[in-house]
């Protein structure tokens, strides 16, 4: 390897990891904790069959699923201002992922609840318990485990899918990348260094699935 | 205590129930007797509100309410008084046997933890898992399961607790475990109404025998008169049917 393109590497190699640690790993993990959260109650309502309400769900989870990412970040950036809502691009960014992936995670949850036998609801009701107090006690613990891999799959694309913010302006790794191949000619280096650190990222966090996983399936067998 | 008058429940076209009257006294054990498809699980889901009943009226204590029109509220004050025992046990699969107890003490009644889990342990002693308190539900047979899915029932000192056919999905080996816990319930006093198979247990157990045919209740009687003099050609096959030395016994 000539000894330009090894020092490129090199230099720029902090120039991105630190973008990613101040950025992208926070945006993705903000925005994947509200989407949970987004998730949680769009899934709850429509097990709950509250009328209305659970219509409303199917409605988001069907406009957000059904648009591209891009385009519903375009929207809230660029799109809202004209009519007079002008949202930072940072928390631009973080509200357009968390309700792209609150659409996704609430489809998981809801299979997931949907997994558990309906008897032990029924027993729930019968010891005298509400709604809620099932879901807490007695369905959600079950459910999240089912829903648990399928979660961790939003979360790894989430990593990848938050480089989008680097298109509203905000300096996440990727656009770092940009900047930096722009101004040395080296797009192939500078796109290939980026997607290695994306790649370490997610290798970490499939590395914290598994033992996640593990210490899921000791209990309660 | 409970009177439950003219209940009527469809599925689609399928009339299941065609006005039931159905009447439990305090301490009374009622056993309910009918062949499969008769609506005995279907009546008991109507008067514990699983099922939406499509007429009827109930009188359970100082509770009076129409079971169309009740409240979620209502209900919620009714099973706070009932227990049932599911033919499949439905412990709740993420808790050991003494949180399965203890939950419907602690979240839907408040009552301290401490004081439930000592209420919890005296109850699964009374049904013979008190050394299987840490157990999850996975780890316990069917019959151990049912059992504590009895203690959960009771431990709330409930007015009535429903029983559907809480052995039919239990090994015979393990059928008598279950029935020797719920002799022990009606000895105490305890009220229960109990759909079963079991024709020798009802015969022993039961103060009053109610047979359903059909959708509705075709003959009840003392548990003695009902086994040793059916009234109708429609009970007496069904006992020659489901005993085979039935004849043997009269
Ligand atoms: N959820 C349901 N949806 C549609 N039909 C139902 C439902 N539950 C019960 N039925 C029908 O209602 C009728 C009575 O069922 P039910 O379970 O009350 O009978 P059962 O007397 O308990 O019978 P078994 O002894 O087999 O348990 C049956 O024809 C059954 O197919
Ligand atoms: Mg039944």
């Amino acid at each position: 390897m000539d000894g330009r393109i090894f020092n490129l590497l090199v230099e720029s190699f902090p120039k991105m990891l630190v973008p990613c640690l101040k950025m992208t790993i926070p945006l993705t993990l903000i925005s994947f904790g509200c989407s949970l959260v987004i998730a949680l109650v769009l899934a709850l309502v429509q097990v709950a069959e509250i009328p209305g309400l659970k219509q409303l769900a199917r409605l988001y989870i069907w406009i957000f699923r059904g648009t591209p990412q891009i385009v519903q970040l375009y929207i809230i950036f660029y799109g809202l201002p004209s009519i007079g809502v002008m949202i930072d691009a940072l928390p631009a960014s973080i509200i357009a992922l968390s309700l792209n992936a609150g659409a996704y995670n609430a489809e998981t949850l809801r299979a997931s609840i949907q997994a558990i036998p309906k008897g032990q609801t029924e027993a729930g009701y019968l010891t005298g318990l509400n709604f809620l107090q099932i879901m807490r006690k007695i369905v959600l613990p079950q459910a999240s485990r089912i829903a648990f891999p399928q979660l961790f799959n939003s979360l790894i694309s989430l990593v990848k899918t938050s480089s989008l913010a680097s298109s509203v302006t905000v300096i996440e790794m990727f656009s770092v990348a940009k900047k930096i191949a722009g101004i040395t000619f080296e797009p192939f280096i500078l796109y290939c260094e980026a997607a290695v650190i994306y790649l370490m990222v997610c290798t970490i966090l499939t590395l914290v699935q598994d033992v996640c996983e593990k210490r899921l399936n000791i209990a309660w067998s | 205590m409970i009177r439950v008058k003219n209940l009527h429940k469809s599925f689609g076209s399928n009339e299941v129930l065609k006005g039931i009257d159905f009447e439990v006294d305090n301490g009374e054990v009622i056993a309910v007797l009918g062949s499969s498809g008769s609506g005995k699980t279907t009546m008991l889901r109507c008067m514990s509100f699983l099922e939406k009943a499509d007429q009827g009226e109930i009188t359970f204590d100082e509770f009076h309410h129409d079971m169309v029109t009740i409240s979620r509220r209502d209900i919620h004050k009714m099973r706070m008084h009932m227990g049932f025992v599911f033919q499949s046990f439905n412990l709740f699969a993420n808790q050991t046997a003494l949180e399965n107890v203890t939950t419907g003490l602690t979240v839907a009644r408040k009552i301290p933890k401490p004081q439930a889990q000592e209420t919890a342990h005296e109850m699964l002693k009374k049904v013979g898992m008190e050394d299987r308190a840490l157990y999850y539900p996975a780890q316990l047979s069917g019959g151990q399961q049912q059992r504590v899915a009895i203690a959960r029932a009771i431990a709330a000192n409930p007015r009535v607790v429903f029983f559907d056919e809480p052995t039919s999905a239990l090994d015979p080996e393990l059928t008598g475990e279950v029935l020797d816990v719920m002799k022990k319930l009606a000895d105490e006093g305890t009220t229960m109404v109990i759909v079963t198979h079991e024709m020798q247990f009802a015969r022993d157990v039961a103060d009053k025998v109610v047979f359903m045919d059909g959708g509705s209740i075709i003959e009840q009687n003392g548990a003695k008169e009902f086994f040793e003099s059916p009234q109708q050609e429609r009970t007496l096959q069904f006992l020659r049917r489901s005993s085979k030395d039935y004849n043997y016994y009269i």
